[in-house]
């Protein structure tokens, strides 16, 4: 145990007890105590799973790559064509009263995948049959995520590519045209792929008077809650905003808003900091790893996380569009919690490995 | 403890690894300006803004519900209860909760709250004051109350409010006294800082001029509301302030009476205690339904109202201006007798006609009156005898005398919108027409004819100074508080000799309404009939159309010694005073001074199938000459007026 990073044990802790005071409070607010029962279990799993992959060896996950890949490929593959319709979306198998979201864990797979290709190359050595191996490992799985359609799960793929690109020592030439391709990708969403629902987000959000009472609504509750919190918030399960029920989705994508009403900027900044404490414990972790395959997989999981903490609370303060992108560790749902506790476990792992003469 | 970590490594670390970890840290200091960003927004959301959200949070949850205090009840001088409150429902909107505006707009058109447009206008009105609740709706029928219960888990915004409303249990009679409610406009709130966004003032009648007494102080009712718009519990109430009650000056009895003998004619009656002016009948017809115009909203019907031609909103009794005609001859006879131009005694003989100006002026009865005096000129209403007195004095005089007697001017009544009438003059005539004064005219105006206009209530006004012994009153409505009667200086023997005259005009044999003298009150006055269009020899006034005939006026008084009660009644076009106009005010006066007389008896004196209704009036244009001040004066070369 004295051989794994116990601040980043500490700071994973500390969120963890702040997802279960929020998710408490949510659960009254919309009177189904069995949320947090659900939540509880699923942290004490978690806390297991996270021990559990301290102590593997990255490195062979890493050499099974290839097979966890394709089996995440396929299980996608095969929601399209088992998986009821929940909300809208092909993203969830259902099994009994639970609910499992592979897309959660086809990007730890991916994450793997792409530290397993990243792992021989040397400097300079990032040709274009590399890039294109890589694209193709982020791009395969965010596509299927996208088509079940999750667009805001397939967003949080994008940043282990840009991750192992950047890692890997990609020319500013390519860095251009990655800024070209992306703007012609957001150019082609908008016309062919965004739903319409999805288009008045965005309106929205550049418009904020567009429509308060439609797509609008939604964020204007959640920038009320984060405000009214004000300096010291309005006590555990005290905001009215979500007790009364005036915050959408409060359990999974405006959780954040339920804790800063609560809690006020002191707790909000507390629970940003520790996410931030979080974050650097990974990065160094990435640091301090061995080798390449530990530097990328590191680097790419405390990207993706970082950009997921920052596109939901930016969100939830009404300075971005919704996008149904999540908050890790803190919003309700048990495969986010899970593939979240694998992929620190993993962190550990390399950490634990660090100075390892094997 | 950072420090160490970058130090530790660098001894450890494959070279190859180095260019790895620069990016690295390239990558860290971009994630750390974005987080630091993030914390300042946060700052900024919630210490800098932290109160102004705390107030958006605070609005989202607690609904302010105004509580409208209910209006005093009034009741009329024996006490019976002329307007009051009853229990109602209202809808309420809360725009800030609304989800869907579509859905609930066509949710409020199937339950018929309005039509399609209406509904969507009232909205729109109510997402302006998007903070505050609007009333889009009042007096809900109960299918409707039900219909919204039944859907309210869907409509969160909407909430059925119990409330009052005006009930007036004499109806139409009290339309136009009583007058119309409606919400408090923008500059009426910048004045008056008792009053409350949304409250229910008084626009016109009683509720307008007694406002400060009826109105009393709304309050409001704090609620806790879910997103579902389901009330949690109450923070706080402040109780509404119940308007005060009050007694007015009318007699229900009579002015029942009034609309009876009135029904289905256009005109107006104005009764008063000639002793202080206290207001005893205030009529005017065609009325509308009150309840149209006790609530929040515009009635639908309210178009349909406003351009009736026979305008139905408008208070005849005292915005309508009739040319007097001959009930303006006994104010001429005060005069002269008070200045001296005439004395009681003295003769005109009339033939018929009177030749001034070289045009023949004709007398209302073909063969004339023969040698009349003062007392009989008024008894039969001989427009010869007042040529004269016109020719002999001049328009000043008569125009002073119409003045004395409170033409021309506002009598003071407390209710607004009244209008001033028209005396005329040399200066008001060049100003209002362009030219001067034409001399002709004068000896119009000595029969009350041409542009000389009143309305009802100064008729009542001037008699009641001829029979009160020459004291100008003020009518007023308030039992309490109303100005003393102003002495005019006139001459006891003078009233006395204009009164005898006018008791002769019910019991004289000759009077113009003797046909009314065998009646058990006994009552006085004088008959007029002002011409509307010219008269055309051998036609009979019922043989014309409604629109044609001439107006119908009666000013009386009772008991005759001793008068407590002044009458006045315009019958529009109602063709014969004495036929028409008469029996209005013999009725009145009869069911105030004999008791269990049966006042139905009492009916207009027509020939077999004549119809008094205005019935072929909706396609026709307006009537020449009723209202308009500036009217042109038509000569009477046909002697229509008496």
């Amino acid at each position: 145990m004295r051989r794994l990073d116990l601040w980043m044990l500490l700071a994973t802790v500390v969120i963890g007890a702040c997802a279960v005071l929020a998710q408490s409070s949510t659960a009254r607010a919309l009177a189904s105590p069995g949320f947090v029962n659900r939540q509880l279990i699923w942290l004490a799993v978690s806390a297991v799973l996270l021990v559990l992959f301290s102590f593997t060896d990255y490195r062979i996950l890493v050499r099974l790559a290839p097979v966890l890949w394709g089996g995440s490929m396929l299980v996608l593959l095969t929601l399209f064509v088992v998986a009821p319709l929940r909300a809208g979306t092909h993203s969830w198998f259902v099994l009994g009263s639970y609910t499992i979201q592979p897309s959660e864990f086809a990007r730890v797979a991916t994450l793997l995948a792409v530290a397993a290709l990243s792992a021989e190359h040397r400097e300079g050595q990032l040709d274009l049959r590399r890039i294109g191996m890589l694209c193709a490992a982020v791009g395969l799985p965010a596509l299927l995520v996208a088509l079940q359609p999750d667009l805001g799960m397939a967003l949080t793929y994008v940043p282990i590519l840009l991750a192992a690109l950047w890692l890997g020592g990609l020319p500013w030439k390519a860095w251009v045209g990655i800024v070209l391709v992306g703007l012609a990708a957001a150019g082609g969403a908008w016309s062919f792929y965004l739903k319409p629902y999805q288009k008045e987000r965005v309106l929205t959000f550049l418009d904020s008077e567009r429509d308060p009472y439609g797509a609008g609504y939604q964020q204007r509750q959640s920038q009320i809650a984060v405000g009214s919190g004000g300096v010291l918030g309005r006590g555990l399960r005290g905001g009215t905003q979500s007790q009364l029920r005036f915050l959408p989705a409060q359990s999974t994508d405006f959780i954040f808003a339920v804790w800063a009403e609560q809690t006020g900027f002191a707790g909000s900044a507390l629970l940003v900091l520790t996410y931030v404490a979080l974050l650097w414990r990974v990065f160094a972790v990435a640091f301090c790893a061995r080798d390449r395959v530990g530097m990328v997989f590191a680097a790419g999981i405390g990207l993706v996380m970082a950009v997921q903490i920052l596109v939901n609370i930016a969100m939830v303060m009404g300075v971005a569009p919704t996008t149904g992108i999540t908050l890790p560790l803190l919003s309700y749902g048990g495969s986010s919690l899970l593939a979240g506790a694998i992929a620190l476990g993993l962190v550990q792992s390399i950490w634990r490995l660090r100075f390892a003469n094997v | 403890m950072l420090g160490k970590v970058f130090l530790d490594s660098a001894w450890f670390v494959r070279d190859d690894l180095r260019p790895l970890q620069r990016r690295l840290v390239v990558m860290l200091l971009a994630l750390g300006l974005a987080f630091l960003a993030m914390l300042a927004r946060l700052w900024v959301l919630q210490v800098v803004q932290g109160d102004r959200w705390r107030a958006a949070a605070e609005n989202n949850r607690l609904r302010r519900i105004p509580l409208e205090a209910p209006r005093g009840t009034v009741t009329d001088t024996h006490g019976e209860i002329i307007l009051d409150n009853r229990p109602t429902y209202q809808l309420l909107l809360f725009p800030e909760e609304m989800k869907d505006a579509a859905r609930t707009e066509s949710f409020l058109t199937r339950i018929e709250i309005a039509d399609a447009g209406e509904v969507r206008a009232r909205i729109a009105r109510a997402r302006k004051t998007s903070h505050l609740p609007s009333i889009i709706a009042d007096n809900l029928r109960w299918s409707q109350v039900a219909a919204i219960a039944a859907h309210q888990a869907e409509f969160g915004e909407l909430q059925v409010h119990p409330a009052t409303r005006r009930s007036l249990p004499a109806g139409p009679a009290v339309a136009h006294l009583v007058g119309q409610l409606g919400e408090v406009s923008p500059e009426q709130l910048a004045v008056d800082p008792s009053l409350r966004s949304g409250q229910l003032v008084g626009r016109s009648g009683l509720e307008r001029a007694f406002q400060d007494t009826l109105g009393g102080t709304p309050g409001a009712l704090v609620v806790v509301v879910d997103a579902l718009g389901r009330q949690i519990s109450s923070l706080d109430e402040e109780p509404p302030i119940l308007g005060h009650p009050l007694q007015v000056t009318i007699d229900l009895q009579l002015q029942r009476e009034a609309a009876e003998a009135m029904a289905g004619q256009v005109g107006a009656v104005a009764a008063i205690d000639p002793r202080d002016g206290a207001v005893r009948v205030l009529l005017s017809l065609p009325a509308f339904d009150p309840d149209l115009f006790a609530g929040h909203l515009e009635p639908a019907r309210w178009r349909e109202l406003n351009d009736d031609p026979l305008k139905p909103l408008h208070n005849r009794a005292l915005q309508a201006l009739y040319p007097p005609g001959s009930t303006i001859k006994p104010l001429f006879a005060a005069g002269a007798l008070a200045d001296g131009l005439r004395t009681p005694a003295e003769g005109v003989s009339c033939s018929g006609a009177v030749t001034i100006y070289g045009h023949p002026y004709r007398c209302w009865l073909k063969g004339g009156h023969g040698g009349v005096a003062l007392t009989s000129a008024i008894e039969q209403s001989c427009d010869s005898y007042f040529y004269r007195l016109a020719h002999d004095t001049g328009l000043e005089r008569l125009a002073s005398w119409a003045t004395r007697f409170g033409l021309g001017q506002p009598t003071g009544i407390e209710l607004a919108g009244e209008s001033s009438g028209l005396v005329p003059s040399d200066a008001w005539s060049r100003r209002a027409r362009g030219h001067p004064w034409y001399g002709g005219e004068t000896i119009s105006v000595g029969i009350g004819q041409g542009p000389i206009l009143a309305t009802p209530l100064q008729l009542a006004v001037a008699y009641a100074a001829l029979v009160n012994g020459g004291f100008r009153v003020t009518p007023h409505l308030s039992a309490t508080d109303f100005p003393a009667p102003q002495p005019l200086n006139l001459d006891p023997q003078v009233l006395a000799t204009v009164r005898h005259g006018m008791e002769l005009v019910v019991g004289g044999d000759r009077g113009t309404a003797r046909r009314w003298s065998n009646l058990p009150a006994r009552f006085a006055g004088k008959t007029g009939t002002s011409q509307v269009i010219r008269k055309v020899e051998g036609v009979k006034w019922y043989e014309l159309p409604w629109e044609q005939r001439h107006h119908a006026l009666f000013v009386g008084y009772a008991p005759p010694e001793a008068p407590t009660l002044v009458v006045a009644v315009v019958v529009e076009h109602g063709g014969d005073a004495a036929a028409v106009a008469a029996p209005v005010a013999a009725r009145i006066i009869q069911r105030a001074f004999a008791p269990g007389f049966d006042t139905t008896a009492v009916k207009p004196n027509l020939p077999e199938g004549v119809d008094l209704l205005p019935t072929a009036t909706a396609e026709e244009p307006d009537t020449p000459d009723t209202t308009a001040a500036s009217a042109t004066p038509s000569t009477p070369t046909g002697g229509a007026p008496r």
